[in-house]
């Protein structure tokens, strides 16, 4: 009894002995945890970054976020999970027996033990992948709902006064788009609504521009884009909340997505796709020139407009007097010679009828002459032009060696400034 | 904002007077007044008033486009609460 207890104490304390400070020949016991542990530390140390390619299975998205799937290959398969954070990159989520690369690091999960990897980075296998496969996916939505249609496109207004554009306050993008229509049309109103276009967030703060600046009721034509950049860099428009906010925005809107290459939802449901930045300001606004050639073409057809008026009318009174003339004389002829008289006050008062309409005639055409710059061009005056097509006022307009046009009454002459001699007491 | 293409009847003159019309708006007027008058008859009267509303038109306009310094304004706010506001000139430079 008594050596058994004996025992009993040298056993025990053999074992206490053993967990503290082993002896250097025996083997190493761990506990469960601590394995786990020790082994997650080497995995991690030895693949702290790896790539990996295989085919997508069983893959799941938890309410958190957070992807659980497996990667495999013919022979092979490995556990993976793709934190929701990392998730939030994802363009969509890949198809099952999609072949994709995956960039993260070896881990065990302690509590199961089983060994996978952390997706960081999930790519499609071939020319854009999943960026390919999101983008196929939300244009089939917008599709289904006939936001594709080409007769949903607006015309867009060929003079606006005012000329909205959402896009980053600081990118090259507003930048261009404020240069060509400072160019083309300087007296245009500008409204920006700055956002960001990359990143995460960038697609709700596009998406509320549009929506924020298409009803302010401030703008005539919304100008949607950004600068060049990678298809990652893009992908806002692409989202399928900003192709919605644009085609649901009340005022035509013109994209302009990075370069000509680049084609994004959002210029499929834009009434206008502008390749640059650029050209969206040059489709936005007309040219000064032109819009002054327009005004002037239209004050000349409207003075010929009305001035065929007087002239078909003038034709008529003078056919009508004719007539009346001869009707009257018709009437009188059978009545006999002693009615001459009575005819001839007839005809004086139907005379005086048709001069006062006469003299109301020769006033309109002076009021046409007086508000005509053509009737002045006809006088022999001629008009200067500058290279907008405006009206040229004062000497200090004129620069040495620089080219103007002569409007003359029946065309245009081009001619340069040879020296500017302004007078003295003006 | 845009209107439906066609726009209103030249018979129509109740809009001459808008001092509020847009470019757009006046442009499209113009042609429709201009059309009238190439077109054929209208009573003198009214031929004259649809000439001297023309010759408005093109006035106010040439007077929009001769400004010559680009406004550029900033909307912030959200929703009702909008406003507009001069934009920073380092984005306008």
């Amino acid at each position: 009894m008594s050596g058994r207890r004996q025992l009993g104490i040298d056993f025990s304390r053999r074992v206490a002995r053993q967990a503290t400070e082993p002896a250097p020949d025996a083997p190493r016991v761990w506990s469960v945890s601590a394995l786990n542990r020790a082994a997650r530390h080497s995995l991690e140390r030895r693949f702290p970054e790896v790539w990996v390619s295989g085919e997508v299975a069983n893959w799941t998205r938890a309410r958190s976020g957070h992807r659980y799937f497996t990667l495999r290959d013919d022979e092979a398969q490995l556990r993976a999970v793709m934190w929701a954070r990392d998730a939030a990159r994802l363009p969509t989520d890949p198809l099952e027996g999609m072949k994709v690369r995956a960039f993260g690091s070896l881990t065990i999960y302690a509590a199961r033990g089983s060994y996978q990897i952390a997706v960081r980075r999930l790519e499609g296998e071939g020319e854009e992948g999943l960026w390919r496969l999101a983008f196929e996916r939300t244009r089939a939505a917008l599709e289904a709902d006939g936001l594709l249609d080409p007769g949903r496109k607006r015309p867009v207004p060929r003079y606006p006064a005012s000329v909205g554009i959402v896009t980053s306050l600081g990118g090259a993008a507003l930048h261009d788009i404020l240069t060509v229509i400072r160019r083309r049309a300087p007296w245009t109103r500008v409204v920006v609504r700055g956002s960001r276009v990359q990143g995460e967030g960038a697609a709700g703060e596009i998406a509320d521009g549009v929506r924020t600046l298409g009803a302010s009721g401030e703008v005539e034509v919304l100008i949607v884009g950004r600068g060049g950049g990678s298809i990652e860099d893009l992908w806002a428009f692409n989202e399928e909340i900003v192709a919605r906010a644009i085609a649901d925005s009340p005022v035509p809107v013109i994209s302009a997505v990075g370069h000509e290459v680049d084609v994004t939802l959002s210029d499929l449901v834009a009434d206008l796709r502008a390749p640059t930045p650029s050209a969206a300001g040059e489709r936005a606004v007309e040219d000064g020139s032109v819009l002054a050639e327009v005004l002037l073409r239209t004050r000349q057809r409207l003075e010929l407009g009305l001035r065929a008026q007087v002239s078909r009318r003038r034709e008529r009174l003078r056919d009508g007097s004719l007539r009346a003339r001869r009707a009257i004389e018709g009437l009188l002829a059978p009545l006999g010679t002693g009615l001459e008289h009575r005819s001839a006050r007839l005809e004086r008062a139907v005379s005086e009828l048709f001069a006062a309409r006469r003299a109301k005639l020769a006033a309109v055409a002076g009021q046409i002459e007086a508000l005509s710059p053509l009737g002045t061009l006809r006088r022999g005056y001629a008009v200067p032009l500058d290279r907008r097509a405006r009206v040229m006022r004062t000497a200090s307009e004129f620069r040495a060696g620089e080219p103007f046009v002569l409007r003359v009454v029946d065309g245009r002459i081009h001619c340069e400034t040879l020296r500017v001699q302004e007078e003295a007491d003006r | 904002m845009s209107e439906r293409p066609g726009g209103p009847a030249p018979e129509e003159g109740s809009r001459e007077s808008g001092e509020e019309l847009t470019l757009e708006a006046r442009l499209r007027r113009l042609e429709e007044i201009v059309t009238a008058l190439e077109a054929g008859d209208v009573e003198l009267e009214r031929g004259l008033h649809l000439f001297e509303e023309g010759i408005r038109h093109i006035r106010t306009s040439e007077r929009l486009i001769s400004r010559a310094e680009l406004r550029v304004e900033e909307l912030t706010g959200e929703e009702e609460g909008t406003r507009t506001e001069p934009l920073g000139t380092d984005a306008r430079q």
